[in-house]
């Protein structure tokens, strides 16, 4: 796999991720979750993928999430998450919290 | 809300989680194995799959069960720095906890446990309630209680109400009655004995809804008239006197002498409907009349007499009828049937009222003994927590204070506020639960002796408590609730802590007093020893009013020497002797008792001196002046050397003598009854007639003797007392008391006497062993009782307190040893020092005082019912208490100030 460098996402941003992905998609499961990400950011984003997992559990408890089994395209078992109204309105607040934040930075650093 | 659920959820399908996250990741592993080629570079880029596991485990997990097991080992810690205030703590919670919970036990089983029957709750018991005297109820055997107002209740009926109250009742599925049998002569296998039995209707065990443990249960078969007789026993009775074998079931025994036949066993638990009592047999109603000591034609008559009070009854409500309902139709036809017996309009002007009341938990006879004395108990021992709690408070407190250099660096590195009460709470509860699981132990210990104590000796004593799942659950409640309350505070004060100054302080510069934000808990802190101060001089003062009143029960006048007297009970009547060879049976074995060794006078009477019995009847005195009303006297059968032998001297004319035994009718009378009924002549040689107005008025009194107490030591007044002897008896001879004054300790003549009484009539049982002292000690059980209980509390009030008043002020000592040391070092004497802590814990004891004085000479009052000889206030009382209570409140603060002064100042100085 030789591709241009990739790098971390920034800290808080992974639930915003996985919310945005399953908005697109509307039911995934994880792994499908951290290639989405992987592709839709042109490969410079990376998800350590292994810690999906326990944002996944997290976003259950919240109920932003509801997590069901399927048969997936392979033939497999596999949990298929889906976005839930809650979860809508996190993604929504998230992104909103985001660009203010991301605004704020850009002031900073734009030469004056 | 919904994050808890899930939560919750997740707790019952852990298994289902472990699997799914499983195979959730292999699969992702798999997936990118296929990408990446091989499985090391796809988890390479997935990252350390046991702990990625362990944190999706977290997040579902409460953090909270860690964190809480983190508080407990932090709350042990700090407990084991601060190990004797942490232990005075625990321990005045054991004790308080344990207290209470002993006593809520006991209120449980008289106030609150349902009889052990099936659905209690439907069950109702029958009253009546009538103004003042009831001239329909021309004799009433059973209970009877007259209210300050004049009306009087109970439970009694004629056998011919029942009947009439049970046809056709369309509001009670089922009626049934009872009626105490007293003093059964119970003969099995060979053993005598007496006791208690209960007559039960047929329809008894099956309107309880009781199973037998063996054979059957009486039936409307075996209660009537002719029927075989038969007899149900009580489950201990068949396992002492049967050894719960099977084939007692149909074996003969003898009740009264007469001998009936064992049908069955009643559950074990099952002791009727009064949980004041445990009958060993239980008897159909119709046998009642064969089984009693009268002549049975007499005692048939009064099985039907409309106008003789003497069976209780129970019901059960059908489905859907109120109370209300069912007593209005029961009322109305108890009237109309009390209306039939009225002899004249005076009768019928005030007939008594049905009533019926709630029976789930049984009749009330505990109630009406115990709920009174219970409620003074249960605020005493309330008290005690409520000062034990005080102490946990102001351990709380002071730790509180003292950590606030610690909590403040606590919330500027970011603790959460909550996260710091919820510790601090932690410790409390700690501390309650130590608390509440030592005082088990000690409520189960309280129960075992304060059982012991109302016992009192009684061998026929059925107040049950025991440590059951209601009683536990009280308990843990308090615990946790007094851990909660009096840590909640402390707590949340602790964390409004002002940051920066608290950061900067050193222990000797820390606020104190009222000048500071933080001032309020010193304050509080000594709030809660003056009320723990007040609390004990409330029971203190409670205590002395107790140990008065027994003191002065104790040095009553009683007008006969009751030292060195052996006092027992021979029924011959029951064994089946009558009239001539009963008394001369009785006069025979009195003769042998005083040939013992060891005894050197004895007598015998009807009835024992001073132990709430009483016998009054009717008299006649030719040519007085006085009405039919006044002329009432109360009766003693006694032989010719009773007086003598009790020391009850003569004052004028002669006592009874032997050649009185078999001649004319005399009497010896005492002094009240002289001067009641004889003003200033002398009675001697005067007739009256006693009982039976038919007769003539033909004894003769030989003599006066001074008045002696005759019904209980607490009697204000002596009533006027006739003494006959026992050949003339009036009423008919039946069970006697014999006294015999002995030489050295009564009770070592017992197995003599027991001999002799086997040997002259086998069969004949000897009952109510005891001395003359030791039983009037008993009749005065809860006057004893009380006064050994409260002084047991009032010591461990003041304890408490005590240990309440030292933890604050050697407190307050360790936080002003900076101010010491420079006082010190600046010339203050050691003296000055102790003077300056014990001005405070001055002012705290006389205020405590003070407002504790205030409450008990308002709240003593309540107390009156149970003193004798002493007045509520009694200022004797009050002033000892007064003084212990400064002594030991002086006590506890001079040892923190006395510490203060040792201080040395090079120390203390240093330490800044």
């Amino acid at each position: 796999m030789e591709m241009g460098k990739r790098s971390e996402i920034p800290p808080g941003t992974l639930y915003m991720l996985i919310l945005k992905s399953l908005a697109r998609l509307g039911s995934m499961h994880g792994y499908g979750i951290a290639h989405h990400v992987q592709q839709i950011s042109d490969d410079v984003l990376q998800v350590e993928e292994g810690s999906l997992y326990p944002a996944l559990q997290r976003m259950l408890i919240k109920g932003w999430v509801v997590a069901e089994w399927k048969q997936s395209e392979n033939n497999r078992r596999a949990r298929y998450y889906r976005l839930t109204p809650g979860g809508r309105k996190q993604l929504a607040h998230e992104i909103r919290e985001f660009e203010r934040v991301m605004a704020a930075i850009v002031r900073v650093i734009q030469p004056a | 809300m919904r994050e808890l659920w899930h939560r919750l959820r997740f707790l019952l399908h852990r298994g289902q989680f472990e699997r799914d996250l499983d195979e959730e990741m292999r699969h992702h592993l798999a997936l990118k194995a296929a990408e990446e080629g091989s499985p090391d570079a796809a988890r390479r880029q997935f990252g350390n799959v046991v702990l990625l596991k362990e944190d999706s485990r977290a997040m579902w997990t409460w953090n909270f069960a860690e964190q809480f097991v983190q508080d407990i080992r932090y709350a042990l810690r700090t407990m084991a720095v601060n190990r004797l205030f942490a232990a005075m703590a625990v321990l005045s919670l054991a004790l308080g906890i344990g207290a209470n919970t002993a006593i809520y036990s006991f209120m449980d089983a008289v106030m609150l446990r349902a009889l052990p029957v099936s659905h209690p709750e439907e069950l109702v018991v029958f009253k009546w309630t009538a103004k003042g005297r009831t001239t329909v109820v021309h004799s009433l055997h059973g209970s009877n209680s007259e209210d300050d107002s004049g009306n009087s209740t109970s439970p009694n009926y004629p056998f011919a109400a029942f009947v009439s109250l049970g046809a056709r009742n369309d509001k009670l599925t089922t009626l049934f009655a009872y009626a105490n049998a007293w003093g059964l002569n119970l003969t099995a296998g060979g053993q005598a004995e007496v006791a208690g039995g209960l007559y039960v209707s047929g329809g008894f065990f099956t309107g309880l809804g009781v199973p037998p443990a063996a054979g059957r249960l009486i039936s409307a078969e075996d209660d009537r008239t002719g029927a075989a007789p038969v007899v149900v026993i009580a489950y201990p009775y068949w396992q002492t006197r049967f050894a719960g074998k099977a084939d007692a079931i149909g074996k003969t025994m003898l009740v009264n002498n007469m001998p009936v036949t064992i049908v069955g066993v009643t559950a074990p638990g099952f002791f009727g409907v009064d949980p004041g009592s445990n009958p060993p047999v239980f008897i159909p109603l119709h046998a009642a009349p064969s089984l009693s000591r009268h002549p049975a034609e007499e005692e048939r008559s009064d099985f039907f007499d409309k106008n003789f009070y003497w069976v209780e009854m129970m019901g059960r409500l059908r489905p859907g009828v109120s109370i209300e309902q069912a007593q209005a139709q029961m009322a109305a036809r108890f009237h109309s049937f009390a209306a039939g017996t009225a002899a004249n309009k005076q009768e019928t002007a005030n007939l008594p009222a049905l009533r019926l009341e709630e029976g789930g938990s049984g009749i009330d006879s505990l109630r009406r003994e115990y709920s009174k004395p219970l409620f003074v108990l249960m605020a005493m021992v309330g008290l005690i927590l409520a000062i034990a709690c005080a102490n946990i408070a102001n351990l709380l407190l002071a730790r509180a204070t003292a950590r606030r250099h610690e909590i403040a660096l606590r919330l500027s590195l970011g603790a959460g506020r909550w996260r710091i009460v919820r510790q601090l709470l932690t410790e409390s509860l700690l501390l309650s639960v130590l608390g509440g699981l030592l005082g088990l132990l000690v409520a189960y210990w309280s129960i075992q002796s304060i059982t012991w104590l109302i016992a009192n000796g009684r061998d026929d004593f059925t107040l049950r408590a025991v440590l059951n799942l209601p009683v536990l659950g009280f308990t843990l409640a308090l615990a946790l609730l007094t851990g909660l309350v009096f840590g909640l505070v402390p707590a949340i004060q602790a964390t409004k802590v002002d940051l920066t100054p608290a950061l900067k302080e050193t222990r000797a510069s820390a606020p104190h007093g009222k000048l500071s934000r933080f001032g309020i808990c010193v304050g509080a802190s000594q709030f809660l020893v003056v009320g723990q101060v007040a609390v004990s001089l409330l029971l203190v003062v409670g205590a002395g009013l107790f140990v008065r009143t027994v003191s002065n029960l104790h040095s009553v006048q009683l007008g006969f020497n009751q030292e060195n007297i052996l006092i027992f009970s021979v029924n011959a009547r029951q064994a089946g002797y009558k009239d001539a060879a009963l008394a001369s049976l009785y006069g025979n074995l009195l003769d042998r008792f005083r040939k013992i060794p060891g005894v050197r006078s004895g007598g015998l009477s009807d009835l024992p001196l001073v132990s709430y019995y009483w016998n009054g009847t009717g008299l006649r005195i030719p040519g007085t002046s006085l009405g039919a009303k006044e002329l009432n006297t109360c009766l003693l059968t006694v032989d010719p050397s009773f007086l003598s032998t009790m020391q009850i001297p003569i004052i004028l004319g002669r006592g009874i003598e032997e050649r009185d035994l078999a001649s004319p009718r005399v009497a010896v009378v005492n002094q009240v009854f002289a001067d009641k009924f004889f003003a200033n002549q002398s009675p001697v040689g005067r007739a009256i007639g006693i009982g039976d107005p038919k007769d003539a008025a033909d004894i003769v009194i030989v003599g006066v003797v001074r008045a002696a107490h005759y019904n209980s030591v607490q009697e204000k007044e002596t009533p006027p007392v006739a003494y006959v002897p026992y050949t003339q008896s009036v009423a008919g001879l039946n069970q006697v008391f014999f006294e015999l004054r002995t030489s050295g300790d009564p009770l070592a003549l017992a197995g003599s006497v027991r001999r002799i009484v086997g040997r002259t009539s086998p069969g004949v049982p000897i009952t109510d062993v005891n001395t003359q002292s030791h039983q009037i000690d008993q009749t005065i059980g809860q006057q004893r009782t009380f006064a050994s209980l409260c002084t047991c509390f009032a010591v461990l009030a003041l304890l408490i307190a005590c240990v309440g008043l030292y933890g604050t002020m050697a407190y307050a000592v360790a936080r002003r040893t900076g101010e010491i040391g420079i006082r010190m070092a600046l010339g203050a004497a050691r003296r000055n020092i102790i003077w300056m802590v014990m001005r405070e814990v001055v002012a705290l004891a006389v205020v405590g005082v003070a407002i504790g004085l205030a409450v008990a000479l308002e709240t003593t009052r309540f107390l009156e019912s149970f003193l004798f000889g002493t007045k509520p206030n009694d200022p004797l009382a009050i002033s000892i208490s007064l003084v212990i209570l400064t002594c030991a409140c002086m006590a506890a603060g001079y040892v923190p100030a006395w510490r203060a002064s040792q201080t040395s100042p090079m120390s203390a100085l240093r330490n800044e």
